[in-house]
Order: C-alpha cells, then sequence, then structure tokens
C-alpha cells in the first residue's frame, strides 16, 4: 500500500473502532420495535457527533456513530469524467447485491458513493475488528480498482481504434 | 384541497422532546467575551510562536475553547490559529508536543482535528498535516479520546 | 487473572446471574428465553428454560435469600419466578407471575432491592417501575419514577437501605432517586443523600464532563459513594458531600461495573477486558487490568491486539490470504491456515464486548471474585485480587 494512503485509513480505522461500541437498544419513539437509530433519527440523544475523515475535497469519509448502529459514507477518488463513470457503474453493481455484502447500504448518503450500515447484529455475529478490516481494505482496493479498470479501457480503447483504423489503411 | 396541514412538524408540540440545547452545559460566557478571548488568544500564540513555544501556544488555544451556539467567528478565528501551529510545527515534534498537553486539551485538540478535516479548502487546511497529528494523538491518547469527541456535545 | 472459563454458546449473552448457592446459573442467550445451566463438575450444563417472554431478555436477576427470579425483556413485560411444586409430578418447577409494570416500551434492566421486597425495573418509556407485591391482591403492583428522565434508562441499582435507587440513563445523566413505598419500606435513616425521602425526590443528579449515555451504575458497598461508567469512555465515583472524579481511559468506554470493596471497583465494556480501579476520597486511579494480554498463549501462537496496535498496511491477511492463494496460485487452505487464524482472535479472554460483570465470591464489601459475561458467548470467572499489570 503506498505510503500517501496510510495516515487516512489510519484515521478511519482508530475513528470506525471507536464508533463500533454497540449494543442492543428498543426504540422509545415506537414500541416493541427495535430499528437502526442513526437511520430512524428519532431520538437526537441517541445520536453521536458524525465525524468526516478527509485527504482533500475529493476524497473523504463520513463516519455517522449512534447507540445501536453506525452509518460509514466514502467518497472516493474521482479524477476525471472516465473515473467518475467507472466509479459509478462499480459502486451501482455492488449496491444493488447489497444483501450479499450485509453491511452494504443500498442507496449512498448525499454527496458520498457509497455506504454501509452496521448494526449491534453485525458486531454481534461477526468479530467486530473484521469488520473494520473489511471497510478498510475495500477502500484500498477500490482505488486500485477504479485505476485499473480504466487503464484497460483505454488499452481495449486503443485495440478497437486501432483495428477499425486499419482498414482504412490498406 | 389544502394539504399545508401536512407540512407541520408536529414533533414541536411533543412535550417530552429534548432538545439539542438540554444535552449539554451552555458556555457561560457573553458571546462577545467569548470574541474578545479569542482574539486576545490569537496575539498570545503569535508570540509564543515568536518564541518557539509550542506546547506554550497549543495549550493556550486549546484552553477554554469556544463552543455552542452564537460564536461562530469566535471559533473560526480559534480554528485559524489553531491550523497555524499544526502547520508550523516539525512532524518529528508533534510526539513529544502532544504528551506535555493536558487530558482536557488532548481531547480538545482531537474534536478540532475532526472540525478541520471536515472542511477540506477552507483557509490553510491541509490534510495529510491535519491526519499526521491525528495518527500521533490516537497513538497517545488512544480510541478513547476520539470516542469523547463523538459524545461531546459542546461542539467547537 | 481468569479462573474459569466456559464458552456456554455461539451466541451473545444478554445477562447472567449466578442461583445464590453458585450452582445454577440463569442467563439469556440472546433470545426470549431464559436458560438455567447446572453445575457439574467443571461443566455447565443446561436444565431447565423459562419461556414466557415473546422478546429479547434484556437483563435477569436472581434474589439471594427468596430464590425468586425476575426477568426484563423489550416485550414491555416483566416476569417473577418463583419454585413451586408441582401438584401432578412432585418435581420443582419454576412458575411465573406477570408484573403489572404499567410501561408501554423495553423494560432495561431489572434489580431486586437489597430486601427483596421490591424490585426497580428501568424501561424506555422515560421511566422507572418500583414493583411492590400486593397481598390482597396476590399480584406484583408497579409506581413509576417518571420526572426528570428524558431517555431510555440503562442501569438501576439499589442503595442497601432499601430505599434509595440510583438509575443511569441516555440523556447522559446518573440520577438518585427516593423509591420509598409506604406500604412496604419503614422510614429510612438519614445518609449522605439526604434525610426527607418522600417518593420520587431527587437526591442527586451527575453527569460526565463529556457527556455520553450512563451505561452502567452502582453504589459502594456503604451506600455513601456512587459510580457510574459513561459512553465517553470514563468513569465517574461521586462523593455526594465531597469531590466527584472523572477518569478518563484511553481505550473503549465501559458499559458495566461492580464494586468489590468501598476502595474499588472492576468495570468492564467495549475493550473487552476488566479494569481494577481503586481510590479513596482523596483520589481515584486504574490500577491495571484483570487480562493478561502481554503473555502469548504458546499453543494459540500469535494473536493481534485490538484498534492502534494493528499496523493498517497488513491486510492481506487471514481468510482473504488463503482464498486469493487458492485462487491465484493454486494452494490450498491447508497450508494457509496457520496464518489464517493468526490474526482472528484478540489477546484478550474475552473476544467480544463484555456485558455484564457481577459479584461471585465474598460478600458486599469484600467481593474477592467476579464472573463477567459478553457477546462472544464465554462466561469467565476472575480474581479480583491477580491485577494482570499496567496499561
Amino acid at each position: 500500500m503506498s505510503n500517501v494512503l496510510r495516515p487516512y485509513l489510519a484515521a478511519v480505522r482508530s475513528t470506525l473502532t471507536a464508533a463500533l461500541t454497540l449494543e442492543n437498544f428498543s426504540s422509545q419513539v415506537v414500541e416493541r420495535h427495535n430499528k437502526p437509530e442513526v437511520e430512524a433519527g428519532g431520538s437526537k440523544e441517541v445520536l453521536l457527533n458524525p465525524l468526516i475523515i478527509s485527504r482533500n475535497e475529493n476524497e473523504r469519509v463520513l463516519i455517522e456513530p449512534s447507540v445501536n448502529s453506525i452509518r460509514l459514507s466514502i467518497r472516493i477518488k474521482q479524477a476525471d469524467e472516465i473515473e467518475r463513470i467507472l466509479c459509478h457503474k462499480f459502486t451501482r453493481f455492488m449496491m444493488q447485491r447489497a444483501e450479499s455484502f450485509i453491511v452494504l447500504r443500498r442507496k449512498p448518503v448525499q454527496g458520498y458513493d457509497i455506504s454501509f450500515l452496521i448494526t449491534n447484529t453485525h458486531s454481534e455475529t461477526m468479530l467486530k475488528h473484521k469488520i473494520v478490516d473489511f471497510i478498510i481494505q475495500f477502500m484500498e482496493e477500490v482505488d486500485r480498482e477504479i485505476s485499473e479498470m480504466k487503464l484497460s479501457l483505454n488499452a481495449r480503447a486503443r485495440t478497437v481504434a486501432e483495428s477499425y483504423l486499419t482498414a482504412f489503411n490498406a | 384541497m389544502d394539504t399545508a396541514f401536512r407540512k407541520i412538524d408536529i414533533d414541536q408540540y411533543d412535550e417530552d422532546v429534548l432538545h439539542e440545547s438540554e444535552l449539554y452545559d451552555a458556555d457561560p460566557r457573553d458571546p462577545a467575551q467569548v470574541l474578545e478571548d479569542a482574539k486576545q488568544r490569537q496575539a498570545a500564540v503569535r508570540t509564543a510562536l515568536a518564541r518557539s513555544d509550542v506546547v506554550g501556544a497549543l495549550s493556550t488555544i486549546l484552553e477554554n475553547a469556544p463552543y455552542g451556539p452564537n460564536v461562530d467567528q469566535a471559533k473560526e478565528i480559534t480554528l485559524h490559529t489553531l491550523l497555524t501551529i499544526l502547520n508550523t510545527t516539525k512532524s518529528t515534534e508533534i510526539p513529544a508536543v502532544i504528551k506535555s498537553l493536558s487530558q482536557d486539551s488532548q481531547d480538545t485538540l482531537m474534536k478540532y482535528l475532526y472540525k478541520g478535516m471536515a472542511m477540506p479548502g477552507w483557509g490553510d487546511i491541509s490534510g495529510s498535516v491535519l491526519l499526521g497529528w491525528h495518527e500521533k494523538l490516537t497513538e497517545i491518547a488512544g480510541t478513547g479520546c476520539i470516542v469523547r469527541t463523538m459524545t461531546d456535545r459542546r461542539l467547537v | 487473572m481468569a479462573l474459569e472459563v466456559h464458552t456456554l454458546a455461539q451466541t451473545p449473552i444478554t445477562a447472567h446471574v449466578f442461583s445464590p448457592d453458585r450452582s445454577q446459573l440463569a442467563v439469556s442467550l440472546n433470545s426470549n428465553d431464559v436458560q438455567i445451566y447446572s453445575r457439574q463438575g467443571q461443566e455447565w450444563v443446561p436444565t431447565e428454560t423459562l419461556s414466557e417472554h415473546d422478546k429479547l431478555i434484556t437483563s435477569i436477576d436472581w434474589a439471594p435469600h427468596s430464590n425468586r427470579i425476575v426477568t426484563a425483556s423489550q416485550d414491555r413485560n416483566a416476569y417473577v419466578w418463583q419454585e413451586v411444586q408441582d401438584p401432578e409430578t412432585g418435581k420443582l418447577v419454576w412458575k411465573p407471575t406477570l408484573v403489572l409494570l404499567r410501561i408501554n416500551r423495553a423494560a432495561t434492566h431489572v434489580r431486586w432491592s437489597p430486601k427483596e421486597d421490591k424490585f426497580a425495573v428501568a424501561s424506555g418509556a422515560r421511566a422507572i417501575a418500583i414493583c411492590s407485591f400486593d397481598e390482597e391482591n396476590n399480584w406484583w403492583v408497579s409506581k413509576l419514577l417518571k420526572k426528570p428522565i428524558r431517555s431510555t434508562v440503562l442501569s438501576v441499582d439499589w442503595h442497601p437501605n432499601n430505599v434509595l435507587l440510583a438509575a443511569g440513563s441516555a440523556d447522559m445523566r446518573a440520577r438518585v432517586f427516593s423509591a420509598y413505598i409506604k406500604e412496604v419500606d419503614e422510614r429510612p435513616a438519614a445518609s449522605v443523600w439526604g434525610s426527607k425521602l418522600p417518593f420520587n425526590t431527587i437526591c442527586g443528579e451527575y453527569t460526565s464532563p463529556a457527556g455520553g449515555w450512563v451505561h452502567t451504575v452502582e453504589f459502594s458497598p456503604s451506600g455513601d459513594v456512587l459510580a457510574f461508567a459513561s459512553h465517553d469512555s470514563s468513569v465517574n465515583i461521586v462523593y455526594p458531600t465531597g469531590p466527584v472524579f472523572n477518569i478518563r481511559i484511553s481505550s473503549l468506554p465501559f458499559v458495566t461495573l461492580t464494586w468489590t470493596a468501598e476502595n474499588s471497583l472492576v468495570a468492564a465494556g467495549h475493550d473487552c477486558q476488566p479494569v481494577v480501579f481503586s481510590g479513596s476520597e482523596a483520589g481515584w486511579q486504574s490500577v491495571g487490568s484483570l487480562d493478561d494480554t502481554t503473555g502469548v498463549k504458546a499453543a494459540d501462537g500469535p494473536r493481534a491486539g485490538y484498534g492502534g496496535n494493528t499496523s493498517v498496511g497488513r491486510l492481506k491477511t487471514g481468510a482473504f490470504a488463503t482464498f486469493r492463494d487458492a485462487d491465484t496460485r493454486g494452494k490450498s487452505s491447508l497450508s494457509g491456515a496457520g496464518s489464517a487464524s493468526a490474526d482472528t482472535k484478540l489477546l484478550t479472554v474475552h473476544q467480544n464486548t463484555i456485558t455484564s460483570i457481577r459479584p461471585y465470591q465474598g460478600h458486599p464489601g469484600q467481593v474477592s471474585m467476579v464472573s463477567t459475561t459478553g457477546v462472544d458467548g464465554k462466561l469467565v470467572i476472575w480474581d479480583v485480587n491477580a491485577v494482570a499489570g499496567g496499561r
């Protein structure tokens, strides 16, 4: 991993560890319900201050903690139009299959590209530090994935253009 | 048909509702005085920095930091002053500086680091500098310090 | 030091309590039933299931003298269970009695009073129900403590005088109430918390400087000191006529604590290890953890630390490495198994949040062992005098 990215991911890791202190909390608004308070937003006192970790304007993570759930949203680096399209397609592909990712949200929070919703059930059934590892790894991979896709897209475009233009060369 | 009634915020008539302002004790100081304080501290920090006394400058600015509503200008001045200190400190000196701060100051510093990261591009905020400080501060003050930043409603 | 470690289940244990003679154990395995285990040699064997609730059971308490169990659940109900003889078979069975709680949200925590003639049920209805037995009608009736609670009450604890009650709630306050019920209680003697105590008198209201939900409250054995742990990773010790100490810790918040003596307490929570604090009116500090995280147990191989200790760069480990090796290098998982398990275990005995801690051996003021259960399904018994070292 590049050394530039390290402090950023370290900050996300420590903040996420601090935020993943969840407990089973039954709704105090609707009886016999138990829902993620960060999404319901019914009672202010069980929400904590949202924190943002950023490298620059284009790369940031929003962590919204609450008593029984946290929402983590990532803004992925998009340098140009192609990266923007690739990023959109990539996140859309995953979010359409959100149930296989368990902690993935079907729709990102406004201003971000992809969001995760981790509830107390997740932190009970899965190892907490592994959830943190998963998010960090995702962040690390997604940048590389998109730049690799961009390279192969360019290479493909070149091949297509070459074989198309050879027809006129003859 | 008149549908305006659908938009009425009925929660405001709930007498059990908990208001944001009840979640913490308000700053007893007057907003004008807080602003005055912030300006004085800015000057004090400049003199401390001129003597290259980073610890002194940091503890001055982090003590009694403005919080709550109506003191936006004082908050801005404080953040601006703090950023000058953060940006001028050499990365090798950071751990020693953080260690000599009180626990209160460490908690306040963490709040400002997150505030800074929440507004990239504002003033002379540099993401890598803030992340560098964040890493060192977490090493010394632990994740507990981050938890306190989340729970403390006295927003800086 | 951990004396005994039992893995009761793979599911979280939401609450645990031992029978008075420690031969039986009642737990809620994150379900609607109470599971009673009996000790057989070194093992705990499930013997009975108490099912009446239809939502998650949040708290259980076992009255040591009258041998009654009270359970609270998110279905808004509480039951008192009493061991009676079945008229047909002659066997002892647990018989439930519904309590008229008059709350309309989840019950979150329940505790018997020291004299066992009352119990308190904390709830999400911004109220605490104080329940006492009505002889005339042969049922448990409740009286609600309401003002000035603004949010879910997360925990309650009784003062030794059977009248005062401490409560910690999600509105960031720890409060001391009077739960004096005319029909049941004798007039209490004056204490440091006040002298005239009609029902719902507020004898004290405390908050931690950095806020945070108050997860747990407990009176010291004498009842003259109150300790509470809040979500801002701090433990607060309150002397009602003197100072209030706020000890901030550098790791994750505590969710449960218990006093072991008048001058020491054990707290545990999201950091997965119990930590001992000690002090007096002059000052309090952390003594150290009961869990020895420094020594690597040889059989388990190296285990990863929690939080900041693990290097950020090493992510290609564990399961990921196993699959990648199988995918790109055609290696079977057998060779990768050693490294795969290496970083999945924490250094602590508990592998997830500790949710409840209780005295196990000794009497109030001189507790020598405590028991903890957690989200990882483990029950651990600790010797409180064997502090493994500084943090």
